[in-house]
């Protein structure tokens, strides 16, 4: 069994750059396949939209205050009516003015930076650390595996609020402080789904196969195992995001999170709960952008899941 | 390669046989832990208890027995994948037992494993191109366009369409699957492949094409293969010699058509009363000998001859005394059984309290 001379033509042609498109049939592999999938679920479509838009509301916040003529933390004398109380929305306040006479359109956008700042930045660390640590507990094994479990558990077991009191009273509330906060609350319940994955793939013959060709135990978590738990970890970390945002938000809230002037959702949610009766803009504007932005990044969490699930084809129902 | 200076102690061996692979006394025992926090040790699983054997180049070295007696775990220890709880695996007259697995490198290059199930044995997240060529970058060999240009010689001449090394494995049927371990396990040019069942999962049509491969690149390259399988029909007619496993020993070995026709242990003649025959009517001669009982378990086996509980010729001794694994006089030298009363040639073999069967002369 030789390589003939259209054989080796075409071994060739499979060689030559990239750009090309091969002949025959591509192997498609499970992103590509997942991604059809997702490209065709108008949820999912819808939710990605709701989500860009409010990644371009957080990047454009600079201009729109620049348009409006507010800044994020002024106040504006005619922000307050005579009697001290928020005028309502109007053509100089869209959404409404806060107790302190500030735009909460303006604050609306600047709001959206931090929440999404917190909420990815918080996601993505709480995402790697939980799949080294997973990996490392469900691969070692042993006594590897049972402090990082014992650890995960105590971590899981932990009050955060308190917690985070504690800390923010120590340190300071700031975003940094936060972000970590959340990072550490979330990591332990990624590290446990990537610890049980690896702990059923590492019996599987393909890991076998990779030790007798001699890898060692960073190849083979990192280039056997991770790609067959990465599906899982996205799908985990596209809800994970959702969960950091109200996490944030909650944090704000209790004045944990960012300093008062900075624009929060949570701390606008905060502000708004003694004038909500009278000034309902304060309160329903910054829930309605925390709602739509969980909702969609949840939404989409669900899509991802089904896109990935080899069993659910609903491509070529829609 | 260095001779790790591990060569006087072991026995002189016979001029005429090269062996690749010795394997002297493994055992190989897997802890049994409680289901409590402590999880203590509350027994061991002997899942191979005293191996002895040497693998010669060239050869193809049948291991068969029944689920559970320790073929795959030997398979295991041979490669390397398993530490062995004590005993010698020596590869090319070198002590590779107890290497890390740094200095276990280069013995990789020389033994490869295929596996039974073709569908958990490749990664079903990794194109076929990559998983072939694994070895390559495991070992650091080999890069670039090169290493694509041998994963495309390797697929073609396991039977595989080159164009194919972008499909992932799903893209694949069994048969075509078990090509992709057999090119993985080609790669590195071994000496040794170790097939731990590499067909039983493949339909029958499928299985002929795929030993037939496995045959034809042993010409070609001169391998080694210890073939595990649980088929005694197919072990015996590709296997130069048959080793039969019993509750993680060797009971017996020899070639494949001298235990055929001379079996002298009574496992192996039980062993193969059971076995199919193609023909209905020499199928229907032939006299088969259930075995009773179950087999015991490896947890706590049976003293002495594992197999007297269920042997039809047990005696006091079997039950105290260990039999050798030698070569019986009048036998083939390469015909070794471990027993205290091995079969005689045409000895019909019965439980005592059998109502006897109308006996054939």
């Amino acid at each position: 069994m030789s390589v003939g001379p259209e054989m080796s033509e075409l071994v060739e042609e499979a060689i030559a750059p990239a750009g090309q498109t091969p002949r025959g049939i591509e192997g498609r592999s499970p992103w590509q396949l997942a991604w059809e999938r997702l490209r065709h679920d108008k949820v999912a479509i819808a939710s990605a939209v709701t989500i860009v838009l409010i990644v371009l509301m957080a990047i454009c916040a600079p201009l729109v205050a620049k348009i409006v003529g507010h800044g994020p933390n002024t106040q504006y004398s005619f922000g307050t009516s005579d009697s001290g109380l928020p005028v309502g929305p109007s053509s100089k306040f869209l959404f409404g003015a806060d107790e302190l006479g500030r735009d909460v359109f303006v604050r609306v956008f600047y709001g959206a930076r931090i929440s999404l700042l917190a909420g990815v930045v918080a996601s993505l660390l709480a995402v790697a650390a939980g799949v080294i640590i997973g990996l490392l507990a469900g691969y070692l094994g042993r006594i590897v595996d049972t402090v990082l479990s014992r650890f995960m558990d105590v971590v899981l077991s932990m009050p955060y609020l308190i917690f985070a009191i504690a800390l923010v009273s120590v340190v300071g509330p700031s975003l940094s402080v936060s972000i970590a906060v959340i990072a550490f609350f979330s990591f332990a319940a990624v590290g446990r789904v990537v610890r049980g994955q690896v702990l059923s793939l590492s019996q599987r013959e393909f890991v076998e196969a990779a030790r007798s060709l001699g890898a060692g135990p960073i190849r083979i978590m990192f280039v056997d195992i991770l790609p067959n738990v990465l599906a899982q970890v996205i799908v985990y970390a596209t809800l994970l995001v959702p969960a950091a945002i109200v996490f944030e938000a909650t944090l704000s809230f209790f004045g944990l999170g960012v300093t008062p002037p900075t624009a929060t959702w949570g701390g606008m949610i905060a502000e708004a709960q003694n004038y909500y009766q009278v000034a309902w803009w304060m309160l329903v504007m910054p829930s309605v952008f925390l709602l739509l932005l969980t909702l969609a990044f949840n939404l989409l969490g669900d899509s991802v899941r089904d896109a990935f699930d080899p069993r659910y084809t609903r491509t070529t129902a829609k | 390669m260095s001779a790790r200076g591990t060569t006087p102690q072991t026995p002189p061996v016979p001029v005429e046989t090269d062996v690749l692979v010795h394997l002297e006394d493994v055992v190989k025992h897997f802890p049994v832990r409680s289901s409590s926090l402590l999880r203590r040790n509350v027994g061991y699983v002997h899942a191979v208890d005293g191996v002895t054997l040497d693998v010669y180049r060239g050869e193809t070295l049948g291991l068969v027995g029944e689920s559970g007696c320790g073929k795959s775990t030997l398979a295991r220890c041979i490669t390397r994948l398993h530490d062995v709880t004590s005993g010698r695996i020596e590869l090319n007259g070198t002590d590779v037992t107890n290497l890390s697995r740094r200095q276990l490198q280069p013995f990789r290059r020389e033994m490869q494993m295929i596996f039974q199930d073709p569908f958990g044995s490749l990664n079903p997240r990794r194109r076929v191109g990559s998983i072939i060529g694994d070895p390559f970058a495991i070992h650091g060999i080999v890069s670039g366009a090169e290493r694509k240009k041998a994963v495309q010689d390797l697929m073609s001449q396991v039977g595989l369409n080159p164009e194919h090394y972008n499909r992932f494995p799903a893209d694949f049927s069994g048969g075509q699957r078990q090509r992709i371990g057999v090119a993985r396990a080609l790669a590195l040019k071994p000496k040794l492949i170790v097939c731990d069942e590499p067909v039983s999962a493949l339909d029958v049509s499928i299985q002929a094409q795929v030993i037939n491969l496995l045959l034809e690149l042993q010409r070609e390259y001169s391998l080694t293969y210890v073939f595990i399988a649980h088929d005694l029909g197919l072990v015996q007619r590709i296997s130069t010699r048959v080793a039969v496993m019993y509750l993680g020993q060797v009971i017996e070995v020899a070639a494949g058509e001298d235990l055929g026709s001379h079996p002298r242990h009574p496992y192996s003649a039980a062993l193969l009363s059971a076995s199919p025959i193609a023909d209905p009517d020499a199928a229907a001669k032939r006299e088969r000998l259930v075995l009773r009982g179950d087999v015991p378990s490896p947890i706590s086996p049976p003293p002495a001859c594992r197999f007297h509980p269920r042997c039809p010729k047990a005696e006091a001794i079997c039950r105290e005394q260990a039999p050798p694994l030698v070569s019986l006089p009048g036998d083939d030298e390469a015909h070794l059984v471990a027993c205290h009363f091995p079969l005689a040639d045409g000895e019909r073999l019965a439980y005592r309290d059998a109502e006897p069967e109308q006996a054939t002369a």
